[in-house]
Order: C-alpha cells, then sequence, then structure tokens
C-alpha cells in the first residue's frame, strides 16, 4: 500500500445521487469524486442545492448513492447492508449536527453520553468517559443542567462532546456555526480543528459561513452535484476566502 | 439507553401527565366498571351467602336461587331419610309486602328457618337474640331494612326524618303483627328487598293462600360424606335438585348453586352487555387518548430519534426504548386507575351503594389490558420513527 493510501481517510469516487422519478428526478451528485485525509480538517463548501448535504450523508451512510464507491478509514461501504452501515456510523463516525439535535429533557452529560450507550457501554462507564469530555470542551460544572439552560456555543460544545466522546475516527459536522455570532464560532472552530490534528481522525465540515473557512486545512467547492475545485494552497485560500 | 429513554418520558412532565392520565382513567374506567359488575352479580347469589348450608335441595326445574319452586312438605322427610344426611331443615323465601306502622308498604324478602335448629339464621346479630324468634310473632330484621323501614318522625328542628327500626319496633305482614326481635347484619341480595328472618311455621302465617311454602331444604351431611356425595345420593334417591353451596363463582363445580344463579344472571339479563360496553369504552378511551398522547410524544421527540439512528442506533435499540416508555407510563397508570377504583370502590362501600368487589382477576385484567394499550401506542410510535430516514438530520 502506498504512504497516499495510509493517508487517505475518505474517498468517494464517481457518486450518483439522484432523488424522485424520471419525470421529476433531482440529481444530487453526478459523478462527484472527494478524497480527505488524516489529521486534516476539510471543508465542503458551495451554494444551496449543490450536493453538500448529500455527500455528506453519503459519507456518513445514512443514504446509499445509486453509483460510485465510498471508502471511510478503510471500510468499504459499498453493498452494505443497513445494519453493518448502522454499526459503521456507530463506531466510526461522530456528528455534530446544524441544530445541535440536542434532546430537551435529558442533563447535558446524559446527552453526550447517547453514543457509549448506543455502543453498549456501561452506564458507569459512559458516565465517567462523558464527565471527561465535558470538561475539555470546557463545560464543567454544567453537566447536570438542561441543554436549553445553555447558550447557542455552550450547546454546540455539548455536540462536539457527544460527536467524540466514544472517539470516532471520522467527525462530520453540518453547519456547526450557523446558528452562533462570529466569536462563539471562531471559538469551536478552534476546538474543532484542534481535535483534527491526529493521524487516526479527519474532520470534514459542510458550511456556507464564510467566517469560518479559514480554520480549514483545504477547502473542497461543489457546484452542481460534483466537486469543482479544490483549494489546498494556504495563500490560495486566504486569497479566496479570506 | 433505557435509563435515558425513561429520563426522556419523566423530562417532559406535560406530556406524560396527559398520558398518564389517559391510562390511568382507562384503567379506572375498566377496573371501576368490572368490579360494581362483579359486585353487582354477587348480589344475585347473596342467599347462599347469608343463608350458611352445605348443601341445598331444591325443585328439579330451579335454575338459581331466587327462582324457588316450592316443594312438599314431605320432602322434607324424603331428604332426611337419604343415607348420608345429617340433618335437614326447612327453609322459606319469598318476596312479600310488609305494612309499615306509617301506612307504607315495603317488598322484603321473607327468610322462614327451622325453629328448631335455626339451620340457615344470620351469623351475626348487632341487636337481639337468636332465641328470641321462637316468641309469638317475631321476626329478625337486616340492618340496613332496618334503616329502609324506618319510622318517620320529626326531628328537634321540625322537619320529617327516618328513625332506623329497633327491638321492639312492629309492622305486618299480610295483616299479622311481626315484632323485631333482633338487627341483624347480612349481605343485601339482588332483588333490593331487606331480609327478614322468622321461624319457618310462622312464615306460612305469613304467606297466607299459598299451598306449598317449602323453597329448599338446607342439608348437613355426615361425617365422611361430602357436600357433592351427598348431592349425588339425594338426587338418586328423591328426584330433587341437590346442590352445593359453593359460592366462588369461578369454579368449574356443577353443582354450586351459586354459580348457577350468577351464569343464569350472566346469560338471562342485560347486565354483563351493559358494563361489558362500560369496559370496552374504557379500553377505546384508552387507546385513543393514550395512543395519541405517544404519538404526539414520539412526534416531538421524532428528530432526536433520527438523530440517535444517525449515530448509530438500530431500530430495535429504539423499539426498545419506546416500548420501555410505554410500558412504564403503562405501569404508572395502571397504578393510578387502579388505586383511584380502590378508593372509589372503598367510598362505595361505606356508602352502602351500589356493591363492588374487586377480584384479582379483575386487576389482572386491567393490567393486562392497559400493557395492551401501551403495547398499541408503543407500535404505532415505532413504526413512525422506523419510517424516519436518519439522513432527514443533515436536513436542518
Amino acid at each position: 500500500m502506498s504512504t497516499l493510501a495510509h493517508t487517505v481517510a475518505v474517498r468517494a469516487s464517481g457518486v450518483d445521487m439522484f432523488f424522485g422519478t424520471l419525470e421529476n428526478q433531482v440529481v444530487a451528485l453526478q459523478q462527484a469524486d472527494f478524497e480527505a485525509r488524516r489529521g486534516e480538517l476539510i471543508m465542503l463548501v458551495g451554494p444551496s442545492g449543490c450536493g453538500k448535504t448529500t455527500l455528506l450523508s453519503v459519507i456518513a451512510g445514512t443514504l446509499t448513492p445509486q453509483a460510485g464507491t465510498v471508502e471511510v478509514f478503510g471500510q468499504c461501504l459499498d453493498g452494505l447492508g443497513q445494519e453493518d452501515l448502522t454499526a459503521f456510523r456507530r463506531k466510526h463516525l461522530g456528528f455534530v449536527f446544524q441544530s445541535f439535535n440536542l434532546i430537551p429533557t435529558l442533563t447535558v452529560i446524559e446527552n453526550v453520553m447517547v453514543p457509549l450507550l448506543i455502543q453498549g457501554r456501561p452506564y458507569d462507564e459512559a458516565h465517567a468517559r462523558s464527565l471527561a469530555i465535558i470538561e475539555k470542551v470546557g463545560l464543567k460544572g454544567r453537566e447536570d443542567g438542561r441543554p436549553n439552560a445553555l447558550s447557542g456555543g455552550q450547546q454546540q460544545r455539548v455536540a462536539i462532546a457527544r460527536a467524540l466522546v466514544h472517539e470516532p475516527p471520522l467527525l462530520i459536522c453540518d453547519e456547526p456555526t450557523s446558528a452562533l455570532d462570529k466569536d462563539t464560532g471562531g471559538h469551536i472552530m478552534e476546538l474543532v480543528r484542534d481535535l483534527s490534528r491526529s493521524p487516526e481522525r479527519c474532520v470534514v465540515v459542510v458550511s456556507h459561513d464564510h467566517r469560518i473557512f479559514r480554520f480549514a486545512d483545504r477547502i473542497a467547492e461543489m457546484e452542481d452535484g460534483r466537486i469543482s475545485r479544490v483549494v489546498d494552497d494556504p495563500k490560495l485560500l486566504d486569497a479566496t476566502y479570506l | 439507553m433505557y435509563r435515558l429513554a425513561l429520563n426522556m418520558l419523566f423530562g417532559d412532565r406535560a406530556k406524560l401527565a396527559m398520558l398518564l392520565c389517559g391510562l390511568a382513567f382507562s384503567a379506572l374506567l375498566m377496573a371501576q366498571q368490572s368490579s360494581v359488575f362483579f359486585g353487582i352479580m354477587s348480589w344475585t347469589y347473596t342467599p347462599m351467602v347469608n343463608i350458611r348450608a352445605q348443601v341445598w335441595v331444591s325443585d328439579p326445574m330451579v335454575e338459581q336461587v331466587n327462582d324457588a319452586k316450592p316443594l312438599r312438605d314431605t320432602d322434607l322427610g324424603r331428604v332426611r331419610s337419604v343415607d348420608g344426611v345429617a340433618w335437614a331443615a326447612p327453609l322459606h323465601t319469598s318476596f312479600v309486602q310488609a305494612r309499615m306502622q306509617d301506612g307504607n308498604f315495603k317488598l322484603i324478602t321473607l327468610v322462614g328457618i327451622d325453629a328448631d335448629t335455626f339451620a340457615g339464621a344470620p351469623a351475626v346479630l348487632t341487636q337481639g337474640r337468636i332465641e328470641d324468634l321462637r316468641l309469638p310473632d317475631t321476626v329478625i330484621v337486616d340492618e340496613w331494612g332496618a334503616a329502609l323501614m324506618g319510622r318517620m318522625t320529626v326531628g328537634p328542628d321540625g322537619k320529617p326524618r327516618s328513625t332506623p327500626l329497633k327491638v321492639g319496633d312492629t309492622f305486618e305482614v299480610n295483616d299479622i303483627q311481626a315484632r323485631i326481635v333482633g338487627i341483624c347484619k347480612v349481605k343485601r341480595a339482588f332483588t333490593g328487598g331487606p331480609f327478614v328472618y322468622t321461624t319457618y311455621d310462622r312464615a306460612k302465617g305469613y304467606t297466607l293462600g299459598a299451598r306449598r311454602t317449602l323453597s329448599f331444604m338446607l342439608v348437613e351431611p355426615q361425617k365422611g360424606v361430602t357436600p357433592a356425595e351427598l348431592c349425588d345420593r339425594i338426587e338418586r334417591g328423591t328426584g330433587l335438585k341437590a346442590w352445593t353451596s359453593d359460592t366462588v363463582i369461578w369454579s368449574w363445580g356443577e353443582r354450586s348453586l351459586a354459580r348457577n344463579t350468577f351464569w343464569w344472571f350472566w346469560t338471562n339479563t342485560g347486565i354483563p352487555f351493559s358494563f361489558g360496553t362500560a369496559v370496552l369504552l374504557g379500553l377505546f378511551v384508552g387507546i385513543a387518548i393514550s395512543g395519541q398522547t405517544f404519538y404526539s410524544f414520539v412526534l416531538e421527540n421524532l428528530k432526536y430519534f433520527a438523530a440517535i439512528k444517525a449515530m448509530g442506533a438500530g431500530m430495535g435499540v429504539i423499539a426498545r426504548m419506546l416500548f420501555v416508555q410505554a410500558f412504564t407510563a403503562g405501569l404508572i397508570g395502571f397504578g393510578l386507575g387502579a388505586g383511584m377504583a380502590q378508593g372509589i370502590g372503598r367510598a362505595m362501600i361505606e356508602k352502602g351503594m351500589p356493591p363492588f368487589v374487586m377480584y384479582p382477576q379483575i386487576l389482572w385484567a386491567t393490567f393486562v389490558l392497559v400493557l395492551g394499550i401501551s403495547f398499541v401506542s408503543a407500535v404505532i410510535g415505532i413504526i413512525k420513527v422506523s419510517r424516519v430516514d436518519a439522513a432527514s438530520v443533515f436536513r436542518g
């Protein structure tokens, strides 16, 4: 295996994804190719409807493409059944959603424990690990409160803690700063970028928010269902986006 | 995950309260109506409880205890001659009108018992002595009857009021005086009239014109002879019908007069249909309210369930979470409903109306039905969640 192969965390090749029937068919992805490397934070950007969320869903294994192959940390998702895809997500993926999706009737720590409990970890172990990561994201002392009692930034920190508590290699963030102000968004992205600095991890962020583009190692632009350009030269990155 | 599932349930107090209301109301309706039904039905065989004897003998055509078909007095001798009979006593039961001192008439259940043995006499007397029944023109009235047949007097406030009958008071039956020498405590009857005990011979006098007055014979088996065995012997030897006094209606004993009476009322009256409708109503109301509320709870949490699915929870885990939530609500709802039914029942018993008998079987049946409601509610929720696409969490 080549060195390059070792560095690839996510690879999607020739991915097609259509919705609807023939007459009303919507092409979401068309021969889309995408690659993310280990230890990097890559952003998927582009106008609304260009296929960012669809590509994210395909990488996450929540959508199965009509054509093409997807490989995540050496695991090929093609042909996997629903149960295998569910098990794959459980083990390899962490999610940060646009609207946080924190369960309002649970406490902060209970929300963070969810991925571990889904994995079947004992309650006490899940509690201890969740407590540790809550401390890491700077929310020590807030673990027994309800998410609604927290600010937007704090809620997104809880969502990040939940996404990382089971130490997944791939962190998928969908518009993580869209509900946050500039400063809070910046703090969140610093945290996410720090987390990506590990050869065993890769962070894929979908965003419209140009204020956070500077946190990316590379930016993949999407247009009409495919990656139109990948900007990986920091200078070019600065010139184009900052 | 189940602990979190419960925390999700208990965290939404408004929904939980609504859910519990539906389940508790349903459990209350089912348990309370069933208990009143069985209470009323238990009144149908009240004579079997109040008049105690191991074996009852009747005309062969008798189907239930309130339907006495008079026998000849000579039948008593025939029964006494059957091998295994320790003793046999006559019993008269009939419905007659009693005229009170104020001129009012009341329907009473007249019970004539053997003056020598007092077989069939009430077990508990709150006033007077059973032996005083041997005095001329005497009767014993039950407590409820004493209140019902009470004398109208004028109270200190000048308003009319009813004073319960007491020992020494009198009334008339068929123009013959009946003097109260005792007040007894017995179970009330389905037919409504109070029990008035007297001697068998005096009962004959109170029912002037009736050619035959022997309603039943109360029989005691000799030692070593079972009631069922003696029933067989009596039927073979006399051609009469013999019954055991077993009042456990759930048993399959064909010889139980109480059980036959219960099922006679079950098949020949509209009581089971009426109460059955109420119980079904409780079930449907429970399904409607609880199903709807639980569905609404699931709808409200749908995006979180989608997120949990996206995070890698299979439908099996989510289904179990929903079952835990629904069954927990079901258990609490059942507890509240059954508790309220018990409370209402106690209040009813204290007031004396209407009858209320909560058999353990009623509680079990209610429990199973409430869990059934929970099951249906959970399944509706599971169907909804199973149709949610995990990818929907990325759509904002």
